[in-house]
Parts: structure tokens; C-alpha cells; sequence
């Protein structure tokens, strides 16, 4: 029995395995060298959401409609300044209250009719739509107002401006949509359903360097090249260069890690610990690429306490934290706390700078490089704590009433580097020479959204938020009555001088026309906000940027790409 | 036979309908919505919160939001994905084939070598084949299955560029390729993921095969049977292995629920469009019509697969017939 049971075991097994074995097949298939054919494979890390430009959330289908959809004016990514897109010039009246945008004569969208000053007029109409839920109208409100636009001819397009309104530069840089398709379908109603992530790639009629040919769920993203973009480059050649993009969509970071390394990805944007990776295998010849520190993250993370007098005053009686969290000395004691050297050495493997400011240096136009950082120095923060009247009793520092301090921290789980800054953070407040208590716990990230934004219960948050070039998209931060004016949001009118201040100085900024002098106003207000310590900022990382050695003109920065059109790949 | 198939099918619509209660309860529960994380982003208004909330029918209250749900349902509309803004039957109906081609695959894959193995291994107990598959099979089991993938996609890399796909369930240029390279540019997709879905699957059950069949073997009607003068074929397969399957019937209508849902870390590293990812990611954003989409999904799934196991059952077990299963 022994052996015919086996036997027969023995002989399914070798079945199986040559099964296996010729299950490898082989495919035949034309030769499939994405470089030699000018097709860039990128990735993504998630799925879009739309392929409707307006109706866009997200960061992925944003990246994707750039290339299909031209602005109206753009941000030139190196200078940061504005610069032509559809429109080829503009000119602001000597009243500045009206902008003039003269449109190229050669856009075209993909079915060959003429992009004209009707298109532009209909974008407007459709971002001002009540009915049609857009991030774009709030940069294209002047208080609360829409802005009149009409036009002269067929090129011309003229916007009126209830007041002078510096920010619009940026703001106006809509992606446009044609007037001839979505008009009627706008009119019916149906401007919210259409265009979704179902819509067949070739019924998307943009203007743009790129057409999208190609999706499918969860695997790729496929652009072909527009043959009639207006673009030309200095030789009067046909641009963009690069005649397609196949972005892989990979959810899993690692994964897509180990696919740039197989050489599956032609550009990675590495995270700190692949950053010493990569730049070890280039040295040893392994991976044949380029790696470039472009700069510092665009955005800001910080710890913020909750002020909000709302969340603290229950049935008469105020809790004594709201007295702490307004408290100067107690946040300047805070601020001497936070070791930015022990979280870049630790946390961001060197690869990061300590933040000041609540602007990034990137914006190389507003960021204010005057302010003075609070060092790490827990004896002076003991120091500031005691002539404050915090004391220590029995080896924990209580306030000028005797309430011992404690309070809980939160920060949202996902991310292994904020859990490791809030460990060093309640670790630092912990120790024994300044005896706080903190009670640390990450949440989900939609949970701790509702703490901070709805339920306002909570005493201090770890969190980021992104940066943009121009500080007026950030109102909603700065101003008192700002939803995200996360320490006391959706104040009535303002709580404190400062907050008062910043308001004021937001509206100024924005009348002024001139970028210059626009300046002073928002260094202003980060200085308010590093003296007043409504956020207390940590670190900055660097950005790196790495591609293969085939990929020519690639000028990556930390805004996005500068020139994408110019790039292509020299093979030998 | 239709008796016991009409009551089995009865008793579905309640167990459905509160699984579907109970997972909805939960995800109200959660604080926030879909729309929570658009709220940290400094150009979205909570006008336009409030617009997209409406739009989306989140600002009803529980109770009208289920019903209408299970109308919808009735009417064969699962809703639509806040997400991605399109019906929930059309992201499901693109994952669900995928899944179950790799379900699939990778239960034959386990089972073709694991009930193999499981035998040499109890047929030679204690002989040192016997000890290093047993070993193997452990280290099989207790190896995560995202970390085994990982490890493929090394050996993938190690390869070379264009023997192993790493991930995805097929090429970029599928769209230009032949039927039959088509075919066999999907096979070559799937043979990593079911490797990886098959290993983990395989170890558990090559001991429960090993097990069987030594506890088989061993019986009285086995000693029986060979005294009876019975050849050692007949013994072999119509007595002992017949026996020692009964167990795999019942488990195969489990482990087809089990793969459907269990293989969202797997399908994050190699890049595989299943219905598991689908759902983490839909839970984890609090997508609610998706989540329950693919809950419903599941459950069916779920009880369909234990109902066709307890019919297979009474074909291969001769104990079992109709009227004892439907009267437990």
C-alpha cells in the first residue's frame, strides 16, 4: 500500500510541476523598449477619481488632466511666477479693477475647433454654478462676489474685478473646457456625471500636449501625444517631445520602489531612507540614474493647540487648559521643547531642515528668511515655565492654580514618521526638569478630521497641511473666520488683535497689484504667526528626485515639473 | 433535494440582511464621512462640502440611507462610489473577475500539490521526507503572504526584465497583442500572485491531508477491507482517500470567501485588481456604497460557496444525505 500510494501521489506531483514549468509562456510580442518609442512610464499611487477638470479632489486625476487640459495662464514652476498658457498675454487696466487676456489664435481642441474667448466664458459660467461642487471658485471669489467676464472678439477676454485683486494671476489658472461638448450637457443638468473615470479616453476632448487614450482601473493610464499643440521650441520643432506617458498606477510604496529599481519606472521621487539606497547603487554602478536634492517640502507640519473657548467652557466651568494654550510663556516653553536635530537625525535620516516659518523657503517670492527659530533648550523653556508660574510639585509642573499639566496629543495613524515625532515630542514634555504629562494617541485620519474640524474636541494635533505659491489660497488657514484656522476656527470676528491683524493684512495684500509689493504683507503675517505661536512648526524634509540616465531635460522641482514638453530619451 | 435547496435559499435573505444592517451600523458609526478628508485641503470650501454631502445623499439621516439602499438593491443598483463617482457594480464587476480567476487558480494551485504532498508525507511518516516538507510546510505557513510577495518580486528582478511580470494582472501593450498572447500574457501575470496566495494555502492544508489519511489508515474498516481480499488500489482510493476528502469538500466552500477578502495586502504589492483592495481602500476613505457593495458581494459568495460544499458533501460522503443536512 506504501509504495502505490506514493507512487501515485509521486506521479501527480511530477504532472503538476511540469505543468508549472510550461505555464511560464511566452509572449510574443513587438519590440517593447518604452524608451526607443518616446513613452515615459511613470506612477501613480492611486486610481483617478475624474476625468472632468472641473469636478476634480483629487491629487492624481489633477496630475493626470494637466496634461490634457491647457490653463488659461500658469505658474512658471522654476520662478514661480505666472506665465502664458491658452492666454498669450494679459494686460491690467491702470485702475486694476480689469484684466485683459488675449488668447493665442492656434489652440485647438482635439476634434479641430478653435479654443475662443466662448470657452473661456463657459469655464467661468461652470465654476461659478452653484449646482456644480468645484474647488476652483473660492480663488475666483472677490469677497464673496463673482467676477464679470466678457469678450470683445473671439480672442479677447475681458474680466472685470469688483475690486483690485492681485491673487487672481494665480487663481486664474483654470484649466478650460469646450464650450461646443459640455454647453448642452451642462444646460440639461448632467455637467456633474459627466466625464467620470468611465467615460471612454477618446469622448475626453481636451487642448492639451496630451490626449488620454487608454485607462484601466487599478493598472495603467495611457497619454498620447497632441500632434497639433501649439507649443514649438526655439528650432520652431513640434513639441512636446516624448510622444506618450504610460503611468502605472501601484498602491504599495515599496512595490513601487522595488519597480523603479527593475527598471518597470524611467523617474521615483524617493523617500528619505531609499534616497542613501539609491545614491549607494548609482556609486556602485547597479542603477544607471540620476539622483538631485531639488529642494524643501512645499508644505508645513506643526503642532497646533486647540484655543477654541468653545470646546473648554462646559456647564459655567472652563477648563484650565484654554488658560495654558493662550498662555505666551507656556507656548514658547513648548517651542524650546521640540528637538528639530533629534527628529532630522532620527525620524528623516538627515534629509530635512528645521521649519521657521509657516511658509516654505520654496516660495522663493513670500517666504520671510528674518524670523529667529526657537531652539531646543529644555533648561530655558524650565526657566520660562517657572517665572510663568508653572511650578513643579511632586515632580510634575503644575499652572499658577495648582492644575497639574497634562493633555492629549494626536496625530493621524499611516504615517511611521509623525507617530516617531510625536514620541520624541511627548518624550521631550516629559522629562523629568519639565514634568508634563502628555497622552499621546494616533488616530484614523477621518477621525481626527472631525475633531479638529467638527467635534473641536481635542487639545493638540500633530498635522500638516500643503503649501501654494500665492498665501491668499491659504485664507482659510490665516483668517479668523477661516474653516482651517485650526486653533479657533469660524470665529465670528476676531478673537485677538494679532488674529485681527493677520485679517487686515490679508485684505491689503491681496488689493496690492504689484508681486513686490505684495511682499511685506505676508512676511508680516509670518511673523505674527511665529511670535504668537498659533502653530509651532517642526521640519521641512528635502525632496529628492531621481530618473533614469536616458531621460534627457528633466528639470524636476519641488512645485512639479519645469518644461515637461522639452524632456525625451536619447538612446545609443 | 428542492425541499432542503428552497429552505437553505430562505434562510439566506435574513442572514443577509442583517450582515448588511450590521456592517452599515458600523460604518455610520465611525465620526466623519467620505467627505471628511477634503475638508483639510485649504481650497475646498465647506460650501462645497456641504453641496458634494447633499449630492451624495450623506446629510439624510441612518435609517432612510439603509432603506434606500436596500431598494436600490432590490432593483439590482448598488449605488455609487463617492470615490470614484461611478456605480458600485462597475468597479465590482472589473475586480470580481480578477479575484476569482486568482481565487481560483490559486485553490487548484494548493490543493494539486498540497493533497500530493499530504500523502507521501503520511504514507512515510516519520521517514526524513516526512520532516522536511513538514518543515517546509510550517515555514510556508508562518511566512506572511505580502512579505512572500515581496520576495518574488525580488526574484522576479533577479530574473531579469522579461521573464516574471512583477505585478499587475497584465502588460501595457495587452491592447496590441494576439488572443492567444493575451492569453498567455495573462497566465504569465497570474503565476507569481497564485504562487505566493498558493504556498500560504497549501502548508495548512498538506497537514490536514497528512493527518487524515494517518488517522485512516490505521481504522478497522481500512484492515477490513484488505481482509476482505480487496487490492491494494481499490483500498487505496475507494476507502482511504474518499474518507480522508471529506473534510476539503466543507473547507473548499470557506476558503472561497476567504480568498476573496483575504488577499488585500497581496493585491497592494503586486499591483492586483481584487475586490480586497477595493474594500480596504473603501473602508479606510469610509466610501459606505462600496463597503457595502462588496460586502453583499461577499456574504452571497460566502453562502453560495458553504451551500454548494454541503451538496458536494453528500455526493462524495455516503453517511450524508439530504434530509440530515437540512435537518441540523
Amino acid at each position: 500500500m506504501r509504495d502505490e500510494l506514493s507512487r501515485a501521489a509521486s506521479r501527480v506531483l511530477i504532472a503538476t510541476l511540469a505543468l508549472a514549468i510550461s505555464a511560464g509562456c511566452n509572449v510574443n510580442r513587438a519590440h517593447n523598449d518604452h524608451q526607443r518609442q518616446q513613452i515615459l512610464q511613470n506612477y501613480f499611487s492611486s486610481d483617478p477619481q475624474t476625468f472632468n477638470p472641473i469636478l476634480v479632489t483629487d491629487l492624481i486625476s489633477g496630475r493626470i488632466l494637466e496634461r490634457v487640459f491647457d490653463p488659461l495662464i500658469q505658474v512658471n514652476n522654476k520662478t514661480t511666477l505666472p506665465e502664458p498658457g491658452i492666454a498669450e498675454s494679459w494686460n491690467i487696466s491702470p485702475d486694476e479693477r480689469t484684466v485683459t487676456f488675449h488668447l493665442r489664435h492656434n489652440v485647438r481642441w482635439f476634434d479641430g475647433q478653435a479654443v475662443t474667448a466662448h470657452d473661456v466664458l463657459f469655464t467661468l459660467a461652470v465654476i461659478y454654478d452653484p449646482k456644480v461642487p468645484n474647488s476652483v471658485r473660492p480663488g475666483l471669489l472677490i469677497d464673496g462676489k463673482a467676477i464679470v467676464a466678457d469678450a470683445p472678439d473671439d480672442y479677447t477676454v475681458v474680466m472685470h474685478l469688483p475690486r483690485p485683486f492681485a491673487p487672481l494671476l494665480y487663481s486664474a489658472g483654470i484649466q478650460v473646457i469646450p464650450a461646443h461638448i459640455l454647453e448642452p450637457i451642462w444646460k440639461a443638468g448632467n455637467f456633474n456625471h459627466t466625464w467620470g473615470i468611465n467615460t471612454p479616453p477618446s469622448e475626453i476632448i481636451g487642448d492639451g500636449a496630451y490626449k488620454l487614450t487608454q485607462y484601466v482601473q487599478g493598472q495603467f493610464v495611457r497619454l498620447e501625444r497632441n500632434d497639433d499643440y501649439w507649443m514649438k521650441d526655439e528650432h520652431g520643432e513640434q513639441l512636446p517631445r516624448l510622444h506618450g506617458y504610460v503611468s502605472l498606477i501601484i498602491t504599495d510604496s515599496n512595490a513601487t520602489y522595488l519597480r523603479y529599481l527593475y527598471g518597470q519606472l524611467d523617474v521615483y521621487s524617493p523617500r528619505p531612507e531609499e534616497v542613501l539606497d539609491i545614491r549607494d547603487k548609482i556609486k556602485q554602478g547597479r542603477l544607471h540614474a540620476q539622483l538631485k536634492d531639488i529642494g524643501i517640502d512645499t508644505g508645513e507640519s506643526f503642532f497646533c493647540f486647540n484655543r477654541n473657548p468653545r470646546h473648554y467652557t462646559k456647564d459655567g466651568h472652563t477648563d484650565p487648559k484654554l488658560k495654558w494654550f493662550t498662555d505666551l510663556n507656556f507656548l514658547k516653553a513648548v517651542a524650546h521643547l521640540i528637538d528639530k536635530k533629534a527628529i532630522i537625525d532620527l525620524v528623516e535620516h538627515g534629509l530635512a531642515a528645521p521649519a521657521v516659518s509657516d511658509v516654505s523657503p520654496e516660495n522663493k517670492l513670500f517666504y520671510n528668511p528674518n524670523l529667529k527659530d526657537y531652539d531646543y533648550d529644555p533648561q530655558l523653556a524650565a526657566q520660562i515655565l517657572e517665572s510663568a508660574g508653572y511650578h513643579m510639585v511632586n515632580g510634575r509642573r503644575v499652572d499658577p492654580q495648582g492644575n497639574p499639566i497634562e493633555f492629549n496629543l494626536m496625530t493621524s495613524t499611516g504615517s511611521p514618521e509623525a507617530d516617531q515625532i510625536c514620541a520624541i515630542f511627548k518624550q521631550d514634555l516629559e522629562n523629568p526638569a519639565i514634568g508634563m504629562k502628555v497622552n499621546y494617541q494616533p488616530l484614523e485620519f477621518t477621525t481626527l478630521v472631525e475633531k479638529v474640524d467638527g467635534s473641536f474636541d481635542w487639545d493638540c494635533v500633530m498635522m500638516g497641511l500643503t503649501g501654494s505659491i500665492d498665501p491668499n489660497d491659504g485664507s482659510n488657514f490665516y483668517r479668523s473666520s477661516g474653516n482651517l484656522h485650526l486653533w479657533d476656527p469660524n470665529q465670528p470676528k476676531p478673537a485677538t488683535p494679532w488674529e485681527a491683524e493677520i485679517d487686515r493684512l490679508m485684505d491689503e495684500g491681496a488689493v496690492e497689484m504689484d508681486e513686490q509689493k505684495r511682499v511685506p504683507y505676508y512676511w508680516l503675517i509670518q511673523q505674527i504667526l511665529h511670535d504668537q505661536l498659533a502653530v509651532i512648526q517642526i521640519t521641512r524634509r528635502k525632496v529628492f528626485a531621481s530618473w533614469v540616465n536616458t531621460l534627457q531635460d528633466y528639470q524636476p522641482t519641488v512645485w512639479g515639473l519645469y518644461k515637461p514638453e522639452w524632456m525625451y530619451f536619447k538612446n545609443d | 433535494m428542492a425541499r432542503f435547496l428552497l429552505r437553505r435559499l430562505l434562510n439566506m435573505i435574513p442572514l443577509i440582511i442583517g450582515i448588511t444592517f450590521i456592517s452599515f451600523v458600523a460604518m455610520s458609526l465611525v465620526p466623519g464621512n467620505f467627505l471628511s478628508a477634503l475638508k483639510m485641503n485649504p481650497r475646498i470650501s465647506p460650501q462645497v462640502i456641504r453641496q458634494m454631502e447633499a449630492q451624495f445623499g450623506l446629510d439624510q439621516p441612518f435609517t432612510v440611507r439603509y432603506f434606500r439602499w436596500l431598494w436600490g438593491v432590490l432593483h439590482l443598483n448598488l449605488g455609487i462610489s463617492m470615490q470614484y463617482r461611478v456605480s458600485v457594480t462597475s468597479l465590482i464587476a472589473v475586480r470580481a473577475f480578477n479575484t476569482i480567476i486568482l481565487a481560483v487558480a490559486s485553490m487548484i494551485f494548493s490543493w494539486v500539490l498540497a493533497i500530493p504532498i499530504g500523502i507521501v508525507v503520511a504514507v512515510r511518516q516519520n521517514s526524513i521526507w516526512d520532516r522536511v516538507l513538514s518543515f517546509l510546510a510550517f515555514l510556508g505557513m508562518s511566512v506572511p503572504n505580502f512579505f512572500l510577495a515581496f520576495l518574488m518580486i525580488y526574484f522576479a528582478m533577479h530574473l531579469g526584465k522579461d521573464w516574471l511580470p512583477p505585478g499587475g494582472t497584465f502588460s501595457v501593450d495587452y491592447s496590441s497583442l494576439t488572443f492567444w498572447n493575451r492569453g498567455a500574457d495573462r497566465i504569465n501575470h497570474l503565476i507569481l500572485p497564485v504562487f505566493v496566495l498558493g504556498v500560504s494555502g497549501m502548508a495548512g492544508l498538506m497537514r490536514l491531508m497528512r493527518s487524515q489519511i494517518l488517522e485512516i489508515k490505521n481504522s478497522e474498516f481500512v484492515r477490513t477491507a484488505r481482509a476482505k481480499g480487496l487490492s491494494e488500489r481499490i483500498v487505496l482510493y475507494k476507502h482511504v482517500l474518499r474518507n480522508a476528502l471529506n473534510p476539503f469538500v466543507t473547507m473548499a466552500g470557506y476558503s472561497l470567501g476567504d480568498l476573496l477578502g483575504g488577499a488585500a495586502l497581496v493585491e497592494a504589492v503586486m499591483n492586483l485588481q481584487g475586490l480586497g483592495l477595493l474594500l480596504l481602500n473603501a473602508v479606510r476613505s469610509l466610501d459606505i456604497y462600496l463597503v457595502m457593495g462588496s460586502v453583499l458581494i461577499g456574504t452571497v459568495l460566502l453562502l453560495v460557496g458553504n451551500l454548494l460544499a454541503d451538496m458536494a458533501l453528500v455526493a462524495v460522503d455516503p453517511r450524508v444525505d439530504f434530509s440530515s443536512v437540512a435537518a441540523e
